[in-house]
């Protein structure tokens, strides 16, 4: 089959958004994609397909599932068409996610200081209060720059209209960067020439902003700061992304096990004894990081971390606390924290939300269940999520059960049919559903989003969930400067 | 440097030199095992002594089936120092220090942990394609030897991998050599067939050496001469305790902590002992003592360098 037929075959899709196709029509910013792979033969991009598979097993980015005491090592599904966003869209993108986190971090100041977003009535403070991750233990820490969220993945997905949307913020330790540069190293092994031929802007300085963003956080007088990266450990699935940044980095990958806080101040064990330790990018979760003040029973925290971050010893990236920011339900929030911080008006829309809580946003939701998505409000990776469309009638009820049980955990969406892009699947071309995680580093000379972000796409045919723990993808995303015609 | 990066680049190297010379060990006994008429009666024997934990028994049992050895000691994981099980533990090492080891370092551990665990390796190692498959296997250790020379840096991480590196070196050729002479009741003015000690010879890849260096009928005195005291001979004794000791002094440099002295100490009476004995004295001492004794200090050894530098947990 040559790479013409292949385009002849891929269906339209009513209703939805594909960002390639226009009825008929192929849309410009895929034209330089068309043109290559139109000369092309099915056997040449299975090659390729085949190609990028082996690239990622051999350089170990690979997850482990174990069966029968027997581990097997899988990649993450890597669809080699790469997604293309023009500048023009990008600049949107950036502008409205960089508005957003300056709300968000004056938010966290506020929220763990004089509370007076409360005082004022804009966000209720049950709210807050019955936020899980709202983090008394934190009240009061000053923080290096007032800066609470230092690396941020915002998820974005496109209506039916094209239009970009914010589905979520992850604010605490957002995963999937190293995918973002990983599939672009792999890109340029298998499309050399599409990729110099179209003008895409370069990602692969993220790990030299977020080392610089990392030093300049040291509150010790030295000319070198010990910065390290805190993993939970080889087991952990993205224990590849930690080893990659802290090599693309030059900085230590340390275990809480290599840690210990003396007077207030954090060293780490090496061969000729203990060395203090000034800046923390952690990627364990809050609840594990110190269990003489979360859970006791962690092993992959330090005894006295969080004595040594009071103190001002030692900084941690992303600040402690950041979830009451990026719990569900507090994002319906987030247009109205934009207004009171910065006095301007939302630049991304949020997808419209309805809190449970609110009786008559409830009764509204459970007439039309089947139009909705139900999000438990603190979990995240595609868990605790029921698709109003795709749901049994008992399953509804349940959710119905579980909502009324206690309201304040859930929220409710209306279903958007996220836009859809080709992939190759099964010898074909296909549309499939995606979202957009761009990355955005926060420091002390603003914020850099580097352009791009992580693709990741919905493999099962109809399937909405992107999230790789329930069956998705990913794909190399393009900034493209379209040229002047 | 992390005490526990140092712990998993010294077990790296280990891992991954007893890989080496147990691939190397298999070759020679899979080439010798055509060869029916075996006077010496070596074939598979020393290679199921060294690596494995089975029984007298079980052994005589297990020598005689080609295909079942080498299944046994490379892909079966129920033998705990199964080729797989050594580079599985190699590459989790190497996964718990990919930052501090060179990417193609990193590929190449795992390029090897993937031939190893690879469906199809089983099925060849049981049909005529079984010495390519090892062939390759050693290639691969090869490589990683190569690629680890050319790419890492000389620093701590450097001087931790090539203590584990000759550590495990020294046991080996000890193991080696130990099985080979209880053959001949560690008599080394008998004069046993050159054909015998070929297979102990091609296993430490010191054959050739030999053959350019000795060209008298005293094999036994001659073989004992080069495997523990030659200073040209890379898989000797005394050549991989003597750099054994030139990576213990860097380390020791650079990290002078309270438990560096002692270990300094014992090493270099471990150091001296070899350096300065030759095969009068090891007749003298008997030959069995003289390498349970050498084997006893390289295990407290280890030990001790463990206590030293990487007690993290």
């Amino acid at each position: 089959m040559t790479g013409e037929t292949l385009f002849q075959h891929y269906p339209a899709m009513p209703m939805i958004w594909d960002e390639m196709k226009d009825a008929d029509r192929i849309r410009e910013p895929y034209h330089s994609i068309y043109e290559a792979i139109r000369k092309l033969n099915l056997p040449d991009l299975q090659q390729k397909d085949k190609l990028a598979s082996e690239l990622f097993m051999s350089q170990g980015i690979t997850f482990t599932v174990y069966s029968d005491n027997e581990g097997i090592e899988r990649i993450f599904p890597f669809d080699i068409i790469p997604r293309i966003i023009t500048s023009t869209e990008w600049g949107h993108i950036e502008a409205g996610i960089k508005q957003r986190l300056r709300a968000l971090n004056l938010f966290l100041k506020d929220i763990y200081h004089e509370q007076q977003i409360i005082h004022d009535e804009v966000i209720p403070a049950a709210l807050i209060a019955s936020c899980p991750h709202f983090t008394r233990e934190v009240f009061g820490i000053k923080v290096p720059n007032d800066i609470y969220v230092h690396i941020a993945g915002i998820d974005l997905i496109r209506g039916d209209d094209g239009t970009f949307y914010i589905l979520e913020d992850n604010l605490r330790t957002p995963s999937g960067v190293s995918y973002m540069l990983e599939n672009r190293e792999v890109t340029k092994r298998i499309f050399p020439d599409l990729l110099a031929n179209s003008n895409v802007r370069m990602i692969n300085n993220y790990p030299l902003i977020l080392h610089d963003n990392l030093v300049a956080l040291s509150q010790r007088q030295t000319e070198n700061p010990v910065v390290v990266l805190l993993t939970p450990g080889v087991f952990n699935s993205a224990y590849f992304e930690h080893t990659f940044l802290a090599r693309q980095m030059g900085i230590q990958l340390v275990e809480g096990r290599d840690l210990v806080v003396d007077h207030q101040k954090v060293y780490m064990k090496t061969t000729a004894g203990l060395r203090q330790v000034d800046v923390i990018y952690r990627r364990v979760d809050d609840e594990f990081l110190d269990p003489l003040v979360f859970r006791p029973d962690s092993a992959l925290g330090v005894p006295g971390l969080m004595s040594a971050y009071r103190k001002g010893n030692v900084a941690i990236v992303n600040a402690l606390g950041n979830g009451v920011a990026d719990d569900k339900a507090v994002y319906a929030y987030v247009p109205a924290m934009i207004k009171y911080y910065l006095n301007e008006e939302p630049i991304l829309q949020n997808v419209p939300t309805y809190q449970m809580k609110n009786v008559e946003e409830r009764e509204y939701v459970f007439e039309n269940m089947e139009k909705m998505v139900i999000k438990e409000t603190n979990q995240s990776g595609g868990y605790g999520m029921v698709m109003g469309n795709s749901a049994t009638k008992e399953e509804l009820q349940k959710s119905k059960e579980c909502i009324l049980a206690n309201p304040r955990n859930f929220i409710a969406q209306p279903i958007i049919k996220l836009s859809t892009v080709p992939c190759l699947l099964d010898g074909k071309l296909q549309p499939r559903h995606v979202d957009l995680r761009p990355y955005a580093l926060c420091g002390p000379n603003g914020i850099d989003i580097v352009p791009g972000g992580l693709t990741r796409v919905a493999l099962r045919e109809g399937s909405l969930v992107v999230n790789s723990s329930q069956g998705g993808g990913s794909k190399d995303t393009w900034v493209i400067d379209l040229r002047e015609t | 440097m992390l005490s526990r990066i140092a712990d998993s680049l010294f077990w790296l190297h280990r891992y991954m030199e007893r890989a080496d010379g147990m691939l190397r060990l298999l070759k020679t006994s899979y080439i010798l095992s055509f060869d029916k008429v075996q006077a010496s009666g070596i074939s598979w024997g020393p290679a199921l002594q060294i690596f494995t934990a089975l029984s007298k028994e079980e052994i005589e049992a297990l020598k005689t089936n080609d295909a079942a050895v080498l299944q046994y000691m490379i892909t079966d994981t129920r033998n705990l120092n199964s080729l797989r099980v050594i580079v599985t533990r190699a590459r989790e090492n190497a996964r718990g220090v990919q930052d501090q080891i060179t990417k193609e370092v990193w590929e190449q551990v795992n390029h090897l942990y993937h031939m190893v665990t690879h469906p199809a390796l089983t099925e060849k190692l049981a049909g005529p394609d079984a010495i390519v498959a090892i062939d390759a296997l050693i290639t691969s250790s090869d490589q990683f030897c190569g690629i680890t020379d050319s790419t890492m840096p000389r620093g701590q991480g450097w001087n931790y991998m090539n203590l584990g590196k000759f550590t495990e070196r020294c046991l080996l050729t000890v193991e080696f050599t130990n099985i080979f002479f209880r053959k001949v009741n560690y008599d080394f003015t008998d004069e046993q067939d050159i054909l015998f000690w070929r297979s102990l010879l091609l296993a430490l890849s010191g054959y050739e050496l030999h053959l350019k260096n000795y060209s008298n009928q005293n094999h036994n005195c001659n073989v004992a001469q080069q495997v523990l005291f030659d200073k040209n001979f890379p898989r000797s004794l005394y050549y991989a305790l003597d750099r054994a000791n030139k990576y213990l002094c860097d380390v020791s440099e650079m990290n002078p902590v309270e438990g560096t002295p002692p270990l300094c100490r014992m090493f270099g009476r471990l150091h001296s002992y070899v350096k300065f004995s030759d095969l009068a004295i090891v007749a003298e001492t008997g030959m069995e003592p003289f390498l349970k004794e050498i084997r006893h200090e390289l295990n407290e050894f280890s030990r001790l360098l463990g206590q030293t530098y990487f007690s993290y947990a």
